[in-house]
């Protein structure tokens, strides 16, 4: 290669290529050390009896003990029956109501972009002060019951009574949650191009027709990111049960998800060993989820 | 049939506003009620009418060392040997150093993957946002074994680390659909007269996505200002943040329900400052990028 | 003022990926305005950035002027460049933005202003100096991006399209005032468009490629008039020039099931052999239509497209669509049976395999 140009560049040696890598090294260490390296980590303890404070020649490796336990530990499955009985409920609920909301909301008034952002507020607090919020609200003598009574209804055990806890968290999941399908569902509608609904009229068709034939299909799939987004992370949530009825899920465990499981063994229980093994299972169960939800976007998608 | 209309418009979007809006609103009443005023079974709604408003509980979490938390439980103890105030100053710490890192060290990822040909790109980029998906539980075992191995339990540091890997993915995705939307034709223009592409990328490049990068900075603000999971765990003592040591004064017996609602307002407040400052940008942040409108 | 020489110029964006420029030997003279001609894909805008070093070339050498360009940054090259969005900065105001190249050189300020000042006369945006350029309309960015063009008084202007953006008649003011200012400069010119009235109106010469191949460089009427390869021949014209593929019987082009056929003149039967598949191409205005019965081949009239100045015919003769153009007095119906005639001097022929041209310049001077 003829390179016999004069005047040579200052920074010849700050290529594209060599500024790419430096651009990007930085995330990348920090992204592998603080997720693979904890992955690696995890996946070998869960071959082991290792406990939180076990020295490294207290270890032993117990093979596939772990899991085994685990797959046939009834309590263990258990979990997951109590995780899909608050997120499915919860997301459910934050579409359906988020979409209802953002119909609502998806025309010319007064105030429209204040009142917007205040909806919005809820899913930018932190899910500690939104657990405490309604824990206060929640409490026996507290401002729920009170009216509750006030229209003559009984007293909702809202923190202590198993059958009620689940139901709880999903609607604390829902308040904080809702706005955020909101938002989603009214980009969607914003999306429709209002020719449609013209040329729709033109054609005679009927409100429910033009709802389901033209909206729908056009605020479908924005409507599944909504739900895989909700989906995953109430999957992982954990904080929001934490502070609202207590580390081991309220009374009768009676909303102790898989992730607050994997909490209870591994650091409360101090048996790193299985946690790690239960965490894992957890990985294998939302990343097939994932996959699950992806296929389903993408054939809405079309 | 339109006033009838109208009205149920009006109704129905009343309902909608008191359903999200009361809890708040409950919470800043009972900030500035005295403690009879908080625990009455009867609801005391409007202020100067159902109660006199008082700043007292603001000034207790601010100015007196010791929050009593009623029948002196173990639970709440440790957390309430610094106070409020020091936990506040710790959360902007750490909050403030970790989403500097992420911002600028996601930009400048962000820029190479939006301008450079990079190898496997797309799984590069996957893989970033895959870090995402983790539990924080399943990434908090390892973490807290290590950090207590390398002494950085309870420091800023360690915090600040897990809050920048948590953040940078959101800034690599979100900047890179910014770059994608700025012209490269600019630096290009600049680099044909005379600039090198360092200096392209920070005099052209910089000063045009700024208002992305501040965007970007307080959604990554609010991620590490109300992260709970690993700082309840990592961080129990000196560099304790706010969202452990509010759960933590609920411990057993009385709660005091005025100064935990007038901490939860102090440490609400510029959240939702910043929630007004990025409304037109919410979308995007929250979807990672994936919604643009 | 400089020539631009790219010798043996290979660019490939990865590996099994059409290379994008394929062994590209060009020479553009000093002063010259080349026009770089192909539609989308072709390679141009590739190697427009080549030269500016936008792009590294993957093998081969660019010079300008004297020197052996590959290794330096765009910004040493001393050459200009339009991009086809203008590129505006927009933080910056109109007078900021042509003064920029010279404020990235630190030249000393009454020089600077003084620079600016003479382009913007030159080009007379004097007016707009102090406004933002985002809301000026297309007409004046795109002046206000020559003018950053011109202030460096560059060794050669390099162009991306740089008229697309712009409306129809705006975009023919610009062709003549772009070709007027490249005279008067007197600056090497290389300007990429797929627009062949651009190229064929403004060009000194045009250089058309297609899939990273250079197809031809000519002056534009020798484009027009000899296309050395069939992409040329059909790229280049409007209408395009009418192909008919078929091959050679004896000293006749028969196409189809042999209902189509073309007596070759003498001149032209030397560069054929029989049974030779060949592409037989006449241009539109080689064609005349007259009554039925006369001379050539029995036709019938498909569609007629009056244009006012001619008239466009598109006929059907023996299973073959021909477009052709006539005086617009010549009038025939949809449907009426014609006689279409070939002008056997303007035949051209291309070789049924490699597309390239059988026919030499200047054959048919013994017509």
């Amino acid at each position: 290669m003829d390179t016999t140009g004069r005047g040579r560049p200052r920074f010849s040696w700050l290529t594209d290529r060599w500024l790419a890598g430096l651009f990007v090294s930085p995330t990348l260490i920090i992204l592998l050390f603080i997720a693979i390296y904890p992955l690696i980590w995890s996946l070998s303890a869960s071959f082991t009896d290792r406990t939180l404070l076990s020295r490294p020649d207290q270890i032993n490796s117990v093979g596939f003990e772990n899991y085994v336990d685990l797959l046939n530990d009834n309590r263990a499955w258990q979990r997951f029956v109590v995780t899909a009985q608050i997120v499915v409920p919860s997301v459910l609920i934050e579409l359906l109501l988020g979409f209802a909301v953002a119909m609502l909301l998806n025309r010319k008034f007064g105030g429209r972009g204040v009142i917007m952002t205040v909806i919005l507020i809820p899913m930018m607090l932190s899910p500690v002060v939104v657990a405490l919020f309604w824990r206060f609200m929640m409490q026996g003598d507290g401002i729920l019951n009170y009216y509750i009574q006030a229209l003559g209804g009984q007293p909702v055990l809202w923190l202590s009574s198993p059958s009620v806890i689940p139901w709880s968290v999903v609607l604390v999941d829902v308040w904080m949650w809702t706005p955020f399908m909101m938002l989603i569902a009214l980009a969607g509608l914003s999306a429709v191009p209002k020719y449609l609904y013209e040329a729709a009229e033109v054609d005679r068709a009927g409100a429910w027709f033009r709802f389901r034939h033209i909206t729908l299909p056009i605020v479908t799939p924005l409507l599944m990111i909504g739900i895989i987004f909700r989906t995953m992370d109430a999957y992982k949530m954990i904080d929001t049960i934490f502070v609202l009825v207590g580390d081991r899920g309220g009374a009768g465990r009676a909303a102790q998800t898989a992730g607050l499981y994997v909490y209870d063994t591994a650091i409360k229980g101090f048996d790193t060993g299985v946690g790690s093994a239960y965490g894992y299972i957890m990985l294998v169960v939302i990343i097939a989820l994932a996959n699950l939800l992806i296929r389903q976007l993408n054939k809405v998608k079309g | 049939m339109r006033i009838a209309k109208q009205a149920g418009f009006y109704v129905l979007l009343g309902l909608v506003l008191i359903f999200f809006t009361f809890p708040l609103y409950w919470i800043v009443a009972s900030s500035f009620k005295e403690r009879a005023d908080v625990i009455s079974s009867v609801p005391k709604l409007v202020p100067f009418v159902d109660f006199t408003p008082t700043t007292n509980n603001y000034r207790d979490i601010f100015f007196r060392a010791e929050t009593t938390t009623g029948e002196g439980s173990t639970v709440s103890a440790s957390a309430d040997v610094s106070g409020f105030r020091d936990r506040l100053v710790n959360s902007v710490i750490i909050t403030g150093a970790s989403t500097l890192l992420a911002v600028f060290f996601g930009t400048l990822t962000a820029y190479a993957v939006s301008r450079f040909t990079i190898p496997l790109e797309s799984d590069l980029m996957f893989f970033v946002l895959s870090t995402r998906m983790l539990p924080p539980i399943v990434v908090l075992i390892p973490v807290f074994v290590l950090f207590n191995d390398l002494g950085l339990r309870d420091s800023y540091f360690g915090l600040i680390l897990l809050y920048t890997s948590f953040n940078l993915p959101f800034v690599v995705w979100i900047m890179k659909g910014f770059f994608d939307e700025i012209p490269r034709e600019y630096e290009e223009a600049a680099m044909m007269d005379g600039y090198s592409r360092f200096q392209a990328i920070y005099k052209i490049v910089i000063p045009e996505a700024i208002p992305a990068m501040a965007a970007t900075a307080v959604f990554s603000i609010i991620v590490s200002w109300n992260e709970f999971v690993l700082a309840n765990f990592l961080n129990r003592d000196a560099a304790s943040t706010v969202p452990p040591y509010l759960n933590s004064i609920i411990g057993v017996g009385a709660v005091e329900w005025g100064r935990l609602a007038a901490a939860s307002v102090v440490f609400v407040l510029p959240v939702v400052v910043f929630t007004f400052l990025v409304r037109n940008h919410l979308l995007r942040g929250v979807t990672f990028g994936a919604v643009r409108r | 003022m400089a020539q631009i020489n790219l010798q043996n110029v290979n660019k490939s964006f990865g590996p099994g990926v059409p290379l994008a420029v394929n062994d590209l030997t060009l020479t553009i003279e000093d002063g010259e305005f080349l026009v770089l001609l192909g539609p989308s894909g072709c390679g141009k805008t590739t190697t427009l950035r080549m030269i500016a070093g936008l792009e590294r070339q993957t093998t081969g050498d660019i010079r300008i002027g004297e020197r052996v360009v590959n290794d330096l940054r765009p910004g040493d090259r001393d050459i200009a460049f339009v991009f086809q969005f203008y590129a505006l900065y927009p933080h910056l105001s109109v007078r900021d933005n042509i003064a920029f190249p010279l404020k990235a050189q630190n030249l000393p300020t009454e020089e600077v202003n003084r620079r600016v000042m003479d382009v913007a006369e030159r080009l007379r945006i004097t007016h707009i100096l102090k406004s933002n350029p985002g809301r000026l309309p297309g007409g004046e960015q795109q002046r206000v991006a020559l003018g950053r063009a011109m202030v460096r008084q560059p060794q050669a202007f390099l162009m991306d399209e740089p008229l697309t953006n712009l409306d129809a008649s705006l975009r023919a003011d610009m062709r003549v005032e772009l070709k007027h200012l490249q005279h008067t400069l007197g600056t090497t010119m290389v300007y990429v468009t797929h627009d062949q009235i651009e190229a064929m109106s403004m060009s000194h010469r045009i250089a058309v490629m297609d899939r990273g191949v250079l197809q031809q460089v000519d002056t534009p009427l020798n484009i027009y008039r000899h296309p050395q390869t069939l992409f040329v021949a059909t790229f280049i014209g409007s209408p395009p020039m009418n192909i008919v593929h078929g091959r050679m019987v004896g000293a006749r082009f028969v196409a189809g099931d042999g209902q189509f056929w073309v007596e070759l003149p003498p001149a032209a039967r030397q560069y054929t052999q029989h049974d030779k598949r060949v592409s037989f191409g006449i241009r539109a205005e080689d064609i005349t239509v007259g009554a039925p019965g006369g001379a050539g081949m029995a036709g019938n009239v498909v569609v007629r497209e009056p244009l006012g100045d001619e008239t466009v015919y598109v006929v059907s003769v023996a299973g073959k669509t021909l477009t052709a153009k006539t005086p617009p007095r010549i009038r025939f119906n949809p449907g009426e049976n014609v006689s279409v005639k070939l002008d056997p001097a303007a035949i051209h022929l291309f070789d049924g395999d490699s597309g390239r041209a059988l026919l030499p310049e200047g054959w048919s001077k013994h017509v």
